[in-house]
């Protein structure tokens, strides 16, 4: 027991001995008399050490006044650059699946209206509706003139209906891509807001 | 600062001093100027150099200051600085002869002159005693008797195992004791 506890006796000391140990260390110096003196000893050492004078430093107050002048431009914050979790992930690759699919869509589409309107198609793609597009407007004004509508007139309704028709189209082509890019937006404010009450964690 | 302003806790200081407020940091400074400095002079054992060892060490506190979780103890995150900050230097310096100034400043509780003369006798000769322990040991003695960390923390402080912590401590006082007795003029201190 006393080679186990002797190497103990700084731990001790030092106040850093608990439960079993401590009981065990409290009922053996009442016992061992070698030990009883080194602790002494150790005791004094440290009584010595701690009770040693300290030069005169300069005053805490002083010190720090001098120092705050010292003070350098402190570097930006380095903390690492901050990658979104998984989930946050999602939310930008879903849009970019979304605008992607819808490009696709729509260049495909353009893609077999022009191949119907230059007859490519033929009757391969019987069941695709394929005809030209009509607005409203135009098919009014071709319900209003009938059979009677000249071949002049015809054209340059047909023509004005692709361009309406194209028109529309790149309304409607810009809406969506700017809706998506709003949402792509505020994704992006919502994680930098996130992060700024995030926690420090870069010691 | 307005007098009727409630005192700022230390993590109210620390949070603003992360903010880029040297007021608040030099608050911080005054604080903990006397551990960082006392534990520095018993390391290095002069007193120029350990006030210097301060200096560095509250500068390099400053520039990484948004480093320091505030969940944690500034004491301790500054004694890791300190003891980083001293072991550049004496690598540098790899003998420092005890500088007489520290003898001349040595604070002095009683006007008797030969009180005096053997307090800064004694007090010369348990620094050149601490300064003779290798330094891995002396740390650890230091920031035990005079940074007052739990094995715990010093263990965190150095990075070293807690066993390691409890065997450097037990050779140091042991050194230590066994040197004492074998100096005259401490002797009677010890005895």
């Amino acid at each position: 027991m006393h080679n186990q506890l002797f190497p103990l006796l700084n731990a001790y000391l030092d106040g850093e001995l608990r439960g079993p140990r401590l009981r065990d260390m409290e009922r053996h110096l009442t016992d061992c008399e070698t030990c009883q003196r080194e602790l002494d000893e150790l005791r004094r050492v440290s009584d010595l050490l701690r009770a040693a004078p300290l030069p005169a430093f300069t005053p805490a107050d002083r010190f720090a006044s001098n120092l705050t002048l010292l003070l350098p431009r402190r570097p930006q914050r380095s903390q690492p650059r901050r990658v979104p979790s998984p989930t946050w992930w999602l939310v930008p690759a879903g849009l970019l699946g979304l605008w992607f699919f819808l490009q696709t869509v729509s260049a495909l589409t353009n893609f077999v209206y022009a191949a119907d309107a230059s007859g490519l198609l033929g009757q391969v793609a019987p069941g695709l509706n394929v005809g030209p597009t009509q607005t409203a407007w135009f098919t009014a004004t071709s319900n209003l003139f009938g059979v009677q509508m000249s071949a002049s007139l015809q054209s340059t309704l047909s023509l004005l209906n692709q361009f309406n028709v194209l028109g529309a189209g790149l309304v409607q082509g810009v809406f969506w891509q700017a809706g998506i890019l709003a949402l792509c937006i505020i994704w992006f404010l919502a994680w930098k807001i996130s992060g700024e009450t995030a926690p420090v964690n870069n010691l | 600062m307005a007098l009727t302003e409630t005192p700022k806790t230390e993590l109210d200081l620390i949070q603003q001093a992360q903010a880029g407020d040297t007021w608040a940091f030099g608050e911080l400074v005054r604080h903990h100027f006397s551990p960082v400095v006392n534990v520095a002079y018993r390391i290095c054992g002069e007193m120029t150099l350990a006030e210097d060892m301060a200096q560095e060490t509250f500068l390099r506190a400053w520039v990484n200051l948004n480093s320091f979780q505030p969940t944690g103890s500034l004491k301790n995150w500054l004694y890791r600085i300190t003891v980083n900050a001293t072991l550049d230097v004496l690598r540098r310096k790899s003998d420092m002869p005890m500088d007489d100034e520290v003898v001349q400043m040595i604070q002095d509780p009683t006007p008797d002159p030969e009180t005096s003369l053997v307090q800064k006798e004694r007090s010369e000769n348990l620094q050149k005693l601490l300064r003779s322990l290798p330094l891995a040991t002396r740390n650890v003695l230091v920031l035990r008797e005079f940074g007052e960390l739990s094995y715990q923390e010093i263990a965190s402080v150095l990075d070293i195992p807690i066993g390691t912590v409890m065997s450097r401590l037990n050779y140091a006082r042991t050194r230590l004791r066994d040197l004492l007795k074998e100096q005259p003029s401490m002797q009677e201190a010890y005895a």
